[in-house]
């Protein structure tokens, strides 16, 4: 816990039911559960990752995905560096609803956001549902739009890990100076324990990096 | 100060009002705030109310007392108001309401009589189907007293038919059970059907539930129960302390008086389920997603039964209340309380919960949840002054931290057993309660909070105290007693003693207070996201589209919209409303008293809403409305006109019949109106009177010579608006006979005979009546001849537009700028009537006529001749008007050469003074004195 450490406030976004809290779920506690509460409102939870000399703390706002709560969605997206636009690759529904958070986050939200579009329930296809927002339609939305881009299975883990890495990756290290003071202030720390090493996600299947 | 300058004031005078579609506050009636706070349903309202002493003798009790002493008769005595509602007997005590009060079903009292209590006053003994008795003695005048209780004696009467409704309602209260079971003993009775607990077991702690359930025993041996109870200290201390499992179903009817609703509609539940079976909706499927996500930590919600229970209760609340529909949260709240009721119960709770305890927050717009965070912080700020200073020199989002509390009730924030403790103490004290457990949330864990410094460690910090609400608040104590207290009971210490203060009314004025602001918001930040989502237009710029946003949403009540209630597409009376709000050919006018007039534009308007419509609803949404414009606003003349046919090219093969071109006919003739009857000037008569009033300004002038600078009006300057009138109406008319005649002139696909029209080549003698029977005649004519075999296509009806200045006129311009998206609400208003309008026209372009002058003078200057002047205006005059049509000529040359008829109609460039002369009589220069009467615009020098 010597290297620099930096954190990175980031939202979820996306319709109700896509999986925000499952991914969210998988990446903090490498978990999943089958039949998860709806988010009210929004819930917060951090996750620390090792990355090489430094650490990033991510601060994640999960956002409730029902339309009517879209009002209250500013809040949480304020001030955020990084925003995860999440759908489910079986409801084209949620991609059009995708498409509308890019375009609110581009214009509502901080200038430089770094934003990650990204195709849950990947596993359901692998099983025999059928996918419903096809891999280059994402893809072209992503490169229109300058997105990171990922399919993930929140259930199986696949590619969860590989979404936040990217954005740890993409997020300019200055920012770690600045945020610097303030973090020795509280006596709270949440998940501390916990850790995921994302550079063992780089190498090693990533289901299995978490290394609590 | 110069004419132009006076102009150019004049035109900067213009007032724009800038109206915001008014806000909705509700404002409660009397009624509203009686059935509020005795949790009465809809239909109940204050019929008579008095005051009087109230004393309460039960059977049970007396029968003990009996065993005691002889002293039965003797009970407290109550001094407070009565009040009749249609079904209810109300009373309250004027000192302390939670002394006595009660609300009693009228069809439960069984007896009245005369009450031999003191002989001055008036009393009566009232003796209930349970056996309680009361003795209720008035106060006051006594004929207020006959009035009341005759209103009472009617009101028993009309109650009778509600008496056989009691024994089946009964047989659903647990109370019942509880006493039959206790006190009659009567051996064979089996409890009513009840939540999910009873069979899956209720979350927590079982062990104080034998005991509790004895108080409340008691509790109802005293002071009654469900319909007929009186709610004393001891009621609200029991509440408190925390309901037994088994009465909480019933004791949260009780108190959030959803008990009142059930009982004064029986079946319909089960009605609204059975009516809407098999539907489909937008909330069934959002309820769908959420049905295995309802408490899973709760047994009964693992399996068919618990989730077919939740779907039914949220489906049939989602048909109750359309506006609402489903919203997240509510499948929480509902899964609380069917562990505790059943379907029916649950159902009622949850509409008087959401109605009456947290209006607005499941509203599509979440409006009441919004408001009420604001309310939140409001309090903070008044109370909590430190925390509140930190709170804002941090810049930390403190409803990111509270609005889930507050949203689902504290349910998924705490654990349930003590979420449920919150929320029998929210049914019995309304609204505050919230605000008091939220305060003293911060207030307990304030020393941690002011700690730090973002509102993620504010969550992370809270999240933590709520887990442990079940540890010692002092676990350092010395004192074991000390050691015993929970955090959840220091919390309802904290919550309730220390922040007593928060009241009901206070909630009330910081609600309205904030409310106008709060759906304010929510009605901009619904405004940015439709904007934003709208697809890509051509003509129209975000400024127009803002524009049409806040006439549309004006026109389907947007204060509705923000409260999250009512449809958000327009309907064709709204579309009509819509269009006349910024369209000069449907705004209302002396035309509309004229019924063909109102057929034609019914017709087109019709036809507009039908084009404009997606897949043949009969409604029009925000979309719907721009893309519509965006294509009535074509930029260019070409696809202003090919717009305009498609409109009646019903089958898109670019070709219309005979009949479709009567009905272009019809429909041009009604979106000229405005201009034929001079209510608007087009550009070619502005541009006929600009130039004589340049030219009178010239011709005064030019005998004095010297520059622009110099030339000033004498004190006034009148224009004829009449003759211009005439003259454009003459064009119009013109214009629509011509349109009609060649339409079927060049209509005809084969070479048939000449079908003998009446002529309506140029006459300028002819009169304007003339002519409009003319047209009538030729409109009879065609339609008694009706070629079925005649198509007009394309090309043709471009063709013959661009054959009449008036018409292609109108297709590049006038009809683009009747069409004022470029202007905001309420700025339309400002401007007074047809006079006004002109004359607004005129100022605007004040600089139009300036240059005009210019040029003049510069001619007159340089050639110092008159007719040489006249000549320079021929030539500026074709300059403008090439403006409208260059690009365009080639293609109607030869249409152009009979018909044209135009502002030089003196041909070619030769002066000809004698028209001039008649012009300039037309306008003139007067005295102040002898201002020429009405039809004259003056100019105010
Ligand atoms: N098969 C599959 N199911 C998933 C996956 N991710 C989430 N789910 C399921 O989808 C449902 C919704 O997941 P949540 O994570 O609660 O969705 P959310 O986007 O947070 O929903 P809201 O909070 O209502 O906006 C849950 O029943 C999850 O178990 C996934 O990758 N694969
Ligand atoms: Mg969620």
């Amino acid at each position: 816990m010597n290297s620099a450490l930096t954190s990175i406030k980031l939202v979820l976004l996306g319709e109700a039911a896509v999986g925000k809290s499952s991914i969210v779920l998988r990446f903090v506690s490498n978990d999943f559960a089958e039949n998860k509460e709806p988010t009210i409102g929004a819930a917060f939870l951090t996750q620390r990752v090792n990355m090489g000399d430094h650490t990033i703390k991510f601060e994640i706002w999960d956002t409730a995905g029902q339309e009517r709560f879209a009002s209250l969605a500013p809040m949480y997206y304020r001030n955020a560096q990084a925003a995860l636009v999440v759908y489910d690759v079986t409801k084209p529904q949620s991609f059009i609803k995708a498409r509308h958070w890019v375009k609110e986050l581009r214009e509502q939200a901080s200038k430089d956001i770094i934003i990650a579009l990204v195709g849950n329930k990947l596993d359901m296809v692998e099983t025999g549902a059928e996918r419903k927002v096809a891999l280059e339609e994402a893809e072209n939305l992503a490169s229109q739009e300058g997105l990171l881009f990922f399919e993930t299975s929140a259930k199986t883990g696949s590619n969860v890990n590989e979404v936040f890495l990217a954005i740890g990756q993409k997020i300019p290290l200055k920012s770690a100076q600045q945020q610097q003071q303030g973090q020795g202030s509280s006596g709270l720390r949440i998940n501390d324990d916990s850790r995921v090493d994302l550079r063992a996600a780089q190498d090693g299947p990533a289901p299995s990096s978490c290394n609590c | 100060m110069s004419f132009f300058d006076s102009l150019r004031q004049k035109a900067a005078n213009v007032k724009f009002l800038d109206k915001l579609a008014d806000n909705f506050t509700p404002v409660m009636n009397r009624d509203e705030k009686f059935r509020l706070e005795y949790k009465l349903p809809e239909e109940e309202h204050v019929l008579d109310d008095t005051n009087a002493d109230v004393s309460i003798l039960n059977p049970y009790k007396r029968a003990k007392r009996a065993e005691n002493s002889e002293r039965s008769e003797l009970a407290y005595v109550f001094s407070g108001r009565l009040y009749l509602t249609p079904h209810y007997l109300v009373f309250r005590d004027s000192f302390d309401s939670t002394s006595c009060n009660f609300t009693l079903n009228i069809s439960t009292i069984r007896k009245v009589e005369r009450a031999p209590i003191m002989s001055y006053a008036y009393s009566l003994a009232i003796t209930l189907h349970c056996g309680t008795r009361m003795v209720i003695q008035f106060i006051g005048l006594r004929n207020r007293t006959d009035q009341f209780c005759h209103k009472f004696k009617e009101l028993l009467r009309e109650n009778i038919p509600n008496t056989k409704l009691l024994a089946p309602f009964l047989e659903t209260c647990y109370s019942e059970y509880l006493i039959a079971r206790n006190v009659l003993r009567e051996s064979d009775v089996n409890p009513p059907p009840g939540g999910l607990g009873q069979r899956y077991r209720y979350p927590g702690d079982a062990s104080k539930e034998k005991p509790k359930l004895k108080l409340w025993l008691d509790y109802f041996q005293d002071q009654g129960k469900n319909l007929t109870i009186v709610k004393n200290h001891m009621f609200y201390k029991l509440i408190r302390v925390g309901v037994p499992n088994r009465l909480r179903g019933e004791l949260w009817e009780v108190c959030s008086g959803s008990l009142y609703s059930r009982f004064a509609n029986p079946g319909e539940y089960k009605r609204l389920l059975e009516a809407n079976e098999g539907k489909d909706s937008r909330a069934i499927e959002e309820i769908e997603k959420d049905l295995n996500r309802s408490l899973p930590e709760y047994a009964a919600y693992q399996e068919k039964e618990g989730i077919q229970r939740l779907r039914n209760v949220l489906t049939a609340y989602s048909w109750k209340n359309p506006d609402v529909g489903y919203c997240q949260a509510m499948n929480i709240l509902v899964a609380a309380l069917l562990i505790f009721m059943t379907e029916e119960q649950a159902f009622w709770c949850l509409v008087s919960i959401c109605d009456n305890y947290i209006p607005g927050y499941y509203s599509k717009t979440m409006y009441g949840t919004l408001l009420d965070q604001r309310v939140f912080e409001s309090f903070v700020e008044q109370k909590m002054p430190l925390m509140w200073e930190h709170i804002t020199s941090h810049d930390i989002q403190l409803s990111v931290v509270s609005l889930p509390w507050f949203l689902s009730l504290f349910f998924t924030s705490m654990p349930l057993p003590y979420a449920f403790r919150i929320m029998d103490i929210l049914l019995v004290n309304g609204p505050k309660t919230f605000f008091q457990v939220a305060l003293a949330v911060l207030k307990i864990n304030g020393e941690d909070l002011l700690e730090v410094d973002d509102d993620g460690m504010f969550i992370a910090i809270l999240k933590n105290y709520f887990q442990t609400l079940d540890h010692s608040a002092h676990p350092d104590s010395a004192d074991i007693r000390y050691r015993q207290i929970t955090k959840f009971q220091e919390l309802l210490v904290v919550a309730f003693k220390e922040f007593s203060i928060i009241t009901d009314s206070m909630v009330d004025q910081q609600r309205s207070k904030y409310r106008k602001d709060i759906l304010h918001n929510i009605e901009s930040f619904a405004k940015r996201t439709q904007l934003r989502n709208l697809p890509q237009v051509r003509n129209l710029t975000p400024d127009n589209l803002s524009n049409i946003y806040d006439l549309f949403y004006l026109c389907i009540e947007s204060h509705k919209i923000s409260m999250g209630t009512g449809s958000s597409n327009m309907d064709f009376e709204a579309f009509v409303q819509f269009l006349s709000k910024f369209c000069d050919w449907c705004k209302p006018s002396e035309s509309d008293e004229r019924p063909n007039f109102r057929k034609q534009k019914r017709a087109f308007l019709k036809r507009l809403f039908t084009k404009w419509g997606s897949s043949g609803s009969q409604e029009l949404t925000l979309n719907d409305v721009v893309f519509g414009l965006d294509g009535l606003l074509s930029k260019d003349l070409m696809s202003s006109i090919n717009y305009f046919f498609s409109l009646f090219d019903e089958q898109g093969k670019d070709e219309i019949n005979g009949e479709s071109i009567l009905q272009i006919s019809e429909a041009l003739l009604f979106l000229t109106e405005a201009w034929k009857s001079g209510r608007y000037v087009d550009k070619l008569t502005q541009k006929s009177i600009e130039d004589d009033i340049a030219d009178s300004i010239v011709m005064n002038n030019s005998a004095k010579g010297g520059t622009l600078e110099d030339i000033e009006l004498p004190a006034g300057v009148t224009i004829d608006e009449e003759k211009y009138k005439q003259e454009q109406a003459e064009r119009y008319l013109q214009a629509a006979s011509n349109f009609l005649q060649r339409s079927f002139e060049y209509a005809r696909p084969s070479e048939e005979k000449e079908v003998d029209l009446i002529d309506l080549s140029d006459d300028e003698t002819e009169s304007k009546q003339a002519k409009e029977k003319k047209w009538e005649s030729l409109k009879a004519n065609v339609a008694l001849n009706p070629n079925q075999t005649s198509v007009m296509d394309l090309a043709t009806f471009r063709m013959i537009i661009l054959a009449d200045e008036t018409y292609e006129m109108f297709f590049a311009h006038t009809l683009r700028n009747s069409i004022h998206v470029d202007e905001k609400i309420g700025s339309r208003d400002s401007r007074g009537g047809a006079l006004r309008n002109m004359f607004d026209g005129f100022l605007a372009d004040g600089k139009r006529v300036a240059s005009q002058v210019r040029r003049r003078v510069d001619s007159v200057a340089t050639k110092n001749s008159s007719s040489s002047g006249s000549a320079a205006e021929a030539t500026d005059i074709q300059d403008e008007v090439d403006d409208f049509t260059s690009g365009h000529t080639f293609e109607h040359d030869d249409l152009l050469k009979h018909d044209l008829i135009s502002l030089e109609d003196n041909e070619g460039n030769e002066p000809n003074p004698e028209s001039q002369r008649k012009k300039l009589e037309s306008f003139s220069f007067s005295d102040p004195s002898e201002t020429r009467e009405h039809s004259l615009i003056e100019f105010e020098a």
